[in-house]
């Protein structure tokens, strides 16, 4: 089975590079038939990659410790869901998944263009994305091989890492992945493009496709990622401005934008050139950041170790960029387009607004990651910035943004008129202000919070306000029932309803990140069996101790009654878990989760006797960050549903 | 130009100069120096460093001095240069150890640097995630034995 993985891998990569030669060779004979035999190349290559992948999973799952990822990884322990999870718990396995999906992905597009035979740009398109295959594969075969054995048979693994065998754990890797392979996609659409000169409806409309594809499995990552560390690693946060954190944030930013400025392209044929540098600026960050994680340059929590791929990727994002800035420069006069923003009062420059500020938060968010490389560089010393410097730079812009996903909306295209402009504002703008007053008068001072609260207040009215409307006119036009033009109206109009629903998730989300930042409560204590301690309305009183075995661990628990006026309405354990092959134990974290706020309690502490110390939290609206993210999610998958008019 | 793109480009500016001076200050407010042990304690820089300027101190954990009281969550250590191991810094932190926080592991501390005393208090801690991340060595030889 380990000959099968390496041949299977060497296959794939001989089948990529014979696809390049094809498609070469077609383009320079202008030869169809070499192209087809390219496609199936590539496809042969996707078939390959994926017995590849099927090897690396049956060595896991039989615990073939000889091979040495197995043997890092997992042992005989360990369960069976983690065992085939373990298969991208490092580097190697990653490689392998990475090249996986993106033959897979290949294989996809091949797919969708099978009709486009004679399509100018699809013979370019391929032969960008074979080359990108072409790289990781060449990677997987010389440089990071997750087939390579050791020189015995070990007795066990090493086990894979407590703090990774966490649901949450298991699907955040593969999502981030498939995240940023996606946009590979995008970006070979881009080349292509300027490499013919032309871009159609249907390629505005396939490019955008992928992006917003994309950009739903790098948003699930970033979540996952962030819920993970929430609940698993025990400092009660979920976003820690970390480089590895911020590498997977910055090209969501700018595939944000280009979501948006991609609708101008469609709708007015204007952003031509701004749109492909956007797809190009994704992708070159996207391997930026798997640089940044992969080289060890810059201190994070997130260790990858320096594995020597740093290197290969810095060269292959140099390679893609100049090769991507050279292309357009040849293609700029192509691509120039003679429209323009027609008002600034106009639903066009709000979305250039928009792109100004994700890009302007992508650009600080990427400056402060590497401020130490550039100030070392420059002045020899290193200057790092924390999360201080994050909070005071993107809390304003994400302000800035909140009120333009509001104002968007009721602002028509081309130029408003101010009649208009009175009626559609007048009802959200007041139910704005007057939550904020409510607010207010409740006791929130905090001038930031007052603000991001107000303007969620202003996206949610206005998105509330349109769909309402909207919903009126179609009972009189097609006289059904409220219920069933609601519903309706959503599946008919989805990708505008779906991009309401991302803004809506999004309001919901800044509402929980500012509650629960501005207004935590903490505290910590010691306390022996039967006492208790308080926090804000809630008294924790610790009740029973018991230690257990359970699969691969042994867990120590403090059960805790979590009462609030007098009357025990909960009962939560905090745990500390010892793990068969690990040194130390580590903290599992109780949480109870209600709409109005998390109790999140921790227990650093087991001393004499049983006695426990805890540290507690109450953040208030938390779970709001959850489920508006999940509901950005949703939109965006609402949102790209096909419609099957366009397709006939 | 048209007026109206004049318009929008006037904006576009503003908003640009808004976010220029947004990262200029908060550069300027929040940014620290990193340093290692050895250069915290010998180098130019680090000498001339306040007793309540912050800066940001990375170096492996000491084995044998951690002491962590669990009861009031104070932990005690030292940390050493990697390169130049007989540097060495005593660290206070107040807050809960780290899962993942064992002798010979990467530490980065942010906080204040007391030189009389050779003391560093720090208000963050960050360890860097244990070794199964990605294999290293010495796990192999565990494994083979």
């Amino acid at each position: 089975m380990i000959a099968f993985g390496t041949s299977s891998q060497v296959a794939a990569l001989v089948f990529t590079l014979l696809s390049m030669g094809l498609f070469l060779c077609g383009l320079s004979r202008n030869n169809l038939r070499l192209i087809q035999a390219g496609k199936r190349a590539l496809i042969s290559a996707a078939i390959a990659t994926t017995l590849a992948s099927v090897a690396l999973a049956y060595l896991f799952l039989t615990d073939n410790f000889q091979v040495e990822y197995v043997a890092s990884y997992s042992d005989r322990a360990l369960p069976l869901f983690y065992k085939i999870t373990a298969f991208w718990a490092g580097q190697k396995g990653s490689l392998l998944f990475w090249a996986w999906v993106l033959s897979l992905f290949i294989a996809l597009v091949i797919f969708n263009n099978r009709r486009e035979t004679n399509d100018r740009n699809t013979p370019y398109l391929y032969l960008v994305l074979a080359g990108t295959l072409s790289f990781f594969l060449f990677l997987l075969c010389a440089i990071s091989n997750p087939f390579e054995t050791l020189a015995f048979m070990p007795q066990d693994g090493g086990g894979l890492n407590p703090m990774l065998q966490n649901p949450g754990m298991v699907f955040h890797p593969p999502t981030l992945f498939l995240g940023y392979i996606g946009f590979t996609v995008p970006f070979a659409y881009a080349i292509a493009a300027m490499i013919t000169g032309t871009t159609d409806a249907g390629w505005i409309r396939k490019t955008r496709a992928w992006n917003v594809l994309s950009w739903i499995f790098l948003s699930i990552g970033i979540i996952l990622g962030g819920q993970w560390a929430y609940v698993e690693l025990g400092w009660g946060g979920y976003w820690a401005w970390d480089p590895v954190e911020n590498a997977s944030f910055i090209p969501w930013l700018v595939s944000t934008a280009f979501i948006h400025t991609a609708i101008l392209q469609e709708r007015r044929g204007i952003m031509k050139v701004w749109n492909v540098v956007l797809i190009l600026l994704t992708f070159v960050l996207c391997i930026f950041g798997t640089y940044l994680v992969r080289s060890g340059i810059l201190q994070s929590v997130h260790d990858f170790g320096s594995t020597g791929l740093g290197g290969y990727f810095l060269f292959f994002m140099v390679v893609v960029l100049v090769g991507g800035l050279y292309l357009l420069a040849e293609s700029y006069g192509e691509f120039k387009t003679p429209g323009s923003v027609e008002s600034y009062l106009s639903r066009e420059s709000t979305f250039l607004f928009n792109n100004v500020i994700l890009l302007a938060l992508a650009f600080a968010t990427l400056l402060g990651t590497v401020f130490p490389i550039i100030s070392e560089a420059m002045t020899g010393n290193k200057i790092t910035v924390g999360q201080p410097f994050f909070n005071q730079v993107n809390t304003p812009l994400f302000l800035i943004l909140i009120l333009l996903t509001g104002i968007c909306p009721l602002i028509g295209w081309r130029k408003a008129s101010v009649s208009n402009l009175r009626r559609n504002f007048l009802r959200p703008a007041l139910t704005a202000l007057l939550s904020g007053i409510i607010m207010a008068v409740f006791g929130i001072r905090e001038f930031y919070a007052l603000l991001a609260f107000t303007f969620s207040a202003f996206v949610g009215a206005t998105i509330v306000q349109e769909y309402l409307t909207a919903i009126r006119s179609r009972k009189k036009l097609t006289g059904e029932s409220s219920p069933s033009a609601a519903v309706k109206l959503l599946w008919r109009m989805r990708r505008r309803y779906g991009g309401h629903i991302v803004h809506f998730g999004l309001a919901m989300m800044v509402i929980g990140i500012t509650a629960s930042s501005a207004y935590k409560l903490e505290t910590q204590g010691t306390l022996r069996q039967g006492e208790s301690l308080t926090i804000g309305d809630f008294e924790l009183k610790y009740e029973n101790f018991r230690t257990y075995k359970k699969y691969n661990r042994t867990i120590y628990a403090a059960q805790l009654g979590v009462f609030k006026d007098g009357s025990r309405i909960d009962v939560l354990e905090a745990e500390r878990r010892h793990y068969v092959n690990a040194k130390q134990p580590t903290t599992e974290v109780a949480i109870r989760s209600t709409l109005a706020q998390d109790l999140y309690v921790t227990m650093p502490g087991i001393g004499n006797g049983n006695e426990i110390t805890l540290k507690v939290a109450v953040n208030p609206l938390l779970i709001w960050i959850w489920f508006g993210s999940g509901l950005m999610v949703l939109g965006g998958i609402l949102a790209i549903i096909p419609s099957r008019r366009k397709q006939s | 130009m048209k007026k109206s793109n004049r318009k929008v480009l006037i904006a576009v500016l503003v908003l640009l100069t808004g976010v220029g001076f947004l990262i200029y200050r908060g550069l300027a407010n929040t940014s620290v120096y990193y340093m290692t042990v050895s250069e915290l304690k010998t180098s130019a820089l680090g000498m001339k460093l306040g007793a309540d300027q912050a800066v940001r101190v990375g170096g492996l954990v000491l084995d044998g001095d951690i002491d962590y009281n669990q009861r009031d969550l104070v932990l005690r250590f030292s940390i050493k240069d990697e390169k130049n191991p007989q540097q060495i810094i005593a660290a206070l932190y107040n807050g809960a150890k780290p899962d993942s926080f064992e002798p010979e592991i990467e530490a980065l501390l942010e906080g204040t640097y007391d030189r009389e005393k050779n003391l560093f208090l720090a208000d963050t801690l960050l360890v860097k995630c244990p070794s199964k991340y990605e294999s290293d060595p010495k796990n192999k030889q565990e494994v083979g034995q």
